[in-house]
């Protein structure tokens, strides 16, 4: 295998005790909302100047992939996603949480994690130079298809009436343009508020859309936040080995998605877990309702995020193009120490790289005991914590973690009354999922399809531009057969009954 | 017409309100300098519309989506927490973290209290939102550096 | 009883946080300036080239001053929330913050964003990203001449990506386009980093970028600076001078301070930011990295140099179209 060699490298007691550090660390970090991974690297950068390449490229590595990872706790337990990257983790974890499954999700999500982060960085140990090039490949249209894609879970994930999700997706989709806009120069929506002016901030909307709601229901009720089963708490490893081996494919499929969505530039965790849910749901077996608590959707998101670390270091050491946004962070401290990536830097470099890419892989695996360890303790505290502490410690989390990530006052403003009119439009049946598929695909969707429309205007042929690239269509032909295939499913078994019933 | 119970009338008024937003929307867009601009929140505006007016439609033709038994419990708990929390967060860049943060934690605490006060817990919930506080405080300043709000009159 | 419990909480909490250790005197002297560490607030995401900068000047105040930076962001409206709060941190000496050109100058012009240009109180100019027309490494253009040719031959075909609108490159696209008398198509990107990343996928004819870009990518290359005299890191690249294109521009940055910072410190910190600026080993950084050193200190030197950019880039974003 590649660098081989290289694996004694990264065996040295102070590698094995970063990579250790940074798991745990990261895990912590992660699960809590408002947390995210690029800002954990990002704290890191100044211990890193006076470090061994190697050794910090292992530190923030390792850092990255158990943010990514402990994402999946407050996703679990609190419906809310430490790290946009978990944000498909809810859809499932927090049912099955609420049925008093937290434990079992909770291992499912350690398993899936440390599957997903093996694939990615086992693609990045083998295939990276190769695979580099789908960074390239990916054009404005194809990420405009791609946010289209997205969007098109909307219809499977809006429960109820399709009209209300419809409503909700454009409603995220506006809420995104508010503040300066990206690729042109105007401010937007502000309607002369300063406070607006930065925008809504995706990690502060996900908490006032998720977590906010499950506060205000919290304090309404006596009740227990999560049903709590005797003798609930333990790992029941077996339990999850035993599903995660059924669900096998879905697992492998999941992380191949994660790993190439990590690769493109313009996407990101939360992306790659979108789309490998949906694929789930698309292709679920008999039996699993997704949605309702179906341990296949933890698999899924958990497992394609983190497919996306090892992805997304893929074109930022190939091509200095960061993947992901923690990836920029960890090539702007490598820039410090004056390593320059690209091709040649797996040539003249690569003792280096390849230290790290195995420090990744001793990193992931450690993320298993210490995830379980971990994981277990969270839950633990979340179930055994009195309400009349639980809702001011979730509450203050989420406040101290709404200004964290852009030291912002007005986003934790922006989170609560998110929250609060997230609330009343879920009492009436606009569910926050749609809401939240339009505000993050919204960016990506708009500048896109700006970019697209412009270099199509420049060639004279706008419809080659859309509609005559290889990728495209086939973005095109997956997003009409998700959209489709319930309608013709539904048929298919219509008449089916009405052959049955001749 | 008579005024039979229609199903999801607060559905329906949600789609209106959705309906003004989107002119809203639609009218701040001819402000904008850059054609580019303008596009795509139109574009969502209208689709906004469109699907509201649609719900409007069924709804008005008696077929509102069916969404069961309302919530239940206490509406005042829930207000308080929502003005509670933005009062902490409107009142901390003059309070500073700090003094923002515990008030908030102790009225957060009392809107959350259903089990009696004895004197253990009245002893003990204190002290623990106390450490959670200052553990979070510690957690944030001086490890991950984040420069929260200190107070205007100190 | 809950009032009895919701003062306990007040007083418990007051008195810990004096334990805690608020700075209760923090009194800026400047002779003893600087004796904690200097919170650098850099108005834009982590990882991005204003982040990267102050990144490469935090380890020069340590070493030489003995003086720790601990760098934060406060991204959002493209630097303006970061700005418009500028005046109202405290003054002491221990707060700086990165300054854009030309964003400074355009956004208050835009729109209300907070504040005015000139609310901001600069200490230094230190450097620019010159801009720069850069193509692929096995682009059939080899020189300006041959890009310029082809843009007369096809008129809005040769596709620019380039960083967003009314910044730096986009202001350049519309003078090149002037001044060379073609017609170009801007295709706006998220940054230098997705505008590169366009360009590498043959998405785009060419990028109007930055110096850095070569710098920092394999596998691209430079057509022509926007430097008046050539980039020492690139002794083979004309400027656009050379070519007869009167273009000098790029992306200009900065320290700025609260307002109410004594002028002794105002001083002490100029001469710290000169210091390292004009430190071989910091020029070699630099300019190893593609960025172009410049030195508009605090005082008059600052003042003329912000005279002459506020007219130039007016006018540029009226020609874009980017100002009515």
């Amino acid at each position: 295998m590649a660098g081989l060699e290289h694996l004694l490298g990264a065996l040295t007691p102070l590698n094995l005790l970063f990579a250790l550090f940074g798991v745990v660390a990261g895990t912590v970090i992660g699960a809590i909302p408002g947390l995210t991974a690029t800002m954990a690297v990002a704290v890191l950068v100044p211990l890193t100047f006076a470090m061994p390449t190697a050794s910090a490229l292992i530190l923030m590595g390792a850092i990255y992939t158990g943010a990514i990872y402990g994402g999946a706790y407050s996703a679990i337990l609190l419906n809310t996603p430490g790290t946009p990257s978990a944000i498909a983790t809810t859809f499932d974890g927090y049912p099955l949480a609420k049925k008093g499954n937290g434990d079992y999700a909770i291992t499912v999500a350690c398993l899936a994690s440390v599957v997903g982060g093996m694939i990615g960085a086992l693609a990045l140990l083998t295939l990276a130079p190769p695979l580099s090039r789908v960074a390239l490949a990916f054009g404005p249209v194809e990420y405009f298809w791609l946010a289209i894609f997205g969007l098109s879970l909307i219809a499977a994930l809006a429960e109820g009436s399709l009209l209300k999700g419809m409503a909700g997706g454009a409603l995220g989709l506006i809420l995104s343009c508010i503040g300066v806009a990206e690729v042109s120069a105007d401010v937007r929506l502000t309607f002369g508020s300063h406070t607006m002016l930065s925008g809504i901030q995706i990690v502060a909307a996900l908490i006032g859309l998720y977590c906010v709601p499950v506060l205000i229901d919290l304090v309404a009720t006596p009740d227990h936040h999560l049903k709590i089963e005797k003798g609930s708490g333990g790992y029941r490893l077996g339990e999850a080995i035993a599903y995660l081996w059924r669900d096998k494919i879905n697992a492998v499929r999941s992380s191949v998605i994660g790993t190439i969505v990590g690769i493109l530039p313009g996407a990101g965790g939360s992306i790659a877990s979108l789309v490998a849910y949906s694929e789930a749901r698309r292709t679920a077996k008999k039996g699993q309702v997704y949605g309702k608590g179906e341990p296949g959707g933890v698999v899924a998101s958990e497992s394609a995020n983190n497919a996306t670390v090892g992805g997304g270091f893929i074109p930022t050491l190939v091509l200095g193009i960061p993947g992901t946004p923690p990836d920029a962070v960890i090539l702007g401290a490598l820039l410090v120490q004056g390593v320059r990536t690209g091709p040649s830097l797996f040539t003249q470099q690569g003792e280096v790289v390849y230290t790290f890419i195995w420090g990744l892989i001793l990193a992931t695996i450690l993320m298993l005991p210490t995830g379980l360890l971990i994981g277990r303790y969270a839950y633990r505290t979340i179930i055994t914590l009195p309400k009349a502490l639980l809702v001011p410690a979730i509450a203050f989390m989420t406040i101290i973690g709404g200004y964290a990530i852009r030291n912002n006052i007005s986003d934790v403003v922006i989170m609560i009354v998110l929250g609060g009119i997230g609330w009343v439009l879920g009492r009436f049946g606009f569910t926050a999922s749609p809401i939240v598929l339009g505000l993050i695909l919204g960016p990506i969707a708009e500048a896109g399809f700006v970019q697209a429309w412009t270099i199509g205007g420049a060639t004279d042929d706008r419809f080659a531009m859309f509609f005559g690239r290889p990728i495209s269509i086939a973005i095109i032909v997956f997003t009409l057969f998700t959209l489709l295939s319930p309608f013709y499913l539904a048929r298919m078994k219509k008449l089916k009954e009405r052959a049955h019933a001749d | 017409m008579p005024t039979e119970a229609r199903k999801d009338t607060g559905g329906a008024v949600v789609s209106l309100l959705l309906i003004a937003l989107g002119c809203l929307v639609i009218w701040d867009t001819t402000t904008y300098a850059d054609s580019d601009s303008a596009v795509f929140p139109r574009t969502f505006a209208a689709v906004m519309i469109v699907a509201a007016v649609a719900y409007v439609l069924t709804w008005l033709a008696g077929r509102g989506e069916d969404l069961g038994e309302p919530a239940g419990g206490s509406s005042r708990r829930r207000i308080c927490l929502i003005v509670v929390m933005l009062a902490g967060a409107l009142a901390m860049p003059w309070l500073g973290f700090l003094f923002a943060a515990l008030p908030v934690f102790g009225a957060l605490l009392l809107v959350a209290m259903y089990d009696p006060w004895t004197t253990r817990r009245m002893i003990l919930y204190p002290v623990i939102g106390l450490a959670i506080v200052f553990g979070f405080y510690f957690l944030f300043n001086d490890v991950l550096l984040v420069p929260l709000p200190t107070p205007a009159f100190l | 009883m809950k009032t009895t419990i919701r003062r306990k909480f007040l007083t418990a909490g007051a008195a810990l946080a004096v334990i805690a250790g608020f700075d209760l005197a923090a009194q800026p002297a400047a002779a003893e300036y600087p004796e904690k560490p200097i919170s650098y607030i850099i108005p834009f995401g982590p990882g991005g080239e204003s982040d990267i900068t102050a990144r490469l000047q935090q380890p020069f105040f340590k070493d030489k001053f003995g003086v720790d930076t601990v760098i934060s962001y406060k991204p959002g409206g493209g630097g303006a929330v970061g700005w418009a709060e500028l005046n109202s941190l405290k003054g002491d000496g221990y707060t700086i913050m990165g300054v854009n050109l030309p964003h400074i100058v355009l956004q208050p012009q835009q729109k209300d964003v907070g504040y005015q240009t000139d609310d901001i109180t600069m200490l230094y100019w230190f450097h620019y990203t010159p801009d720069a027309i850069v193509v692929t490494d096995d682009s059939e253009f080899k020189t300006i001449q041959d890009l310029i040719k082809y843009a007369k031959a096809n008129p809005g075909k040769l596709t620019f990506s380039g960083s967003g609108k009314g910044t730096s490159p986009h202001l350049a696209q519309v003078t090149f386009d002037k001044l060379a008398g073609v017609k170009t198509t801007y295709v706006p990107f998220k940054g230098t980093g997705a505008s590169v990343t366009a360009l590498m996928g043959k998405q785009v004819t060419a990028a109007m970028a930055f110096t850095t870009v070569a710098a920092n990518y394999e596998k691209t290359r430079l057509l022509a600076v926007a430097m008046e005299k050539r980039h020492p890191r690139f002794p083979d690249v004309p400027t656009f001078r050379e070519v007869g294109l009167d273009i000098v521009s790029g992306a200009y940055r900065g320290i700025a301070v609260p307002k109410s910072t004594p002028e002794p410190i105002r001083a002490k910190l100029t001469k710290m930011i000169s210091d390292i600026n004009h430190d071989p080993a910091f020029q070699k950084k630099m300019i190893d990295g593609g960025f172009a050193v410049v030195d508009y200190a605090y005082g008059k030197s600052e003042q003329d140099f912000m005279k002459k950019m506020k007219v130039d880039a007016t006018a540029a974003a009226k020609a874009a179209g980017m100002l009515k």
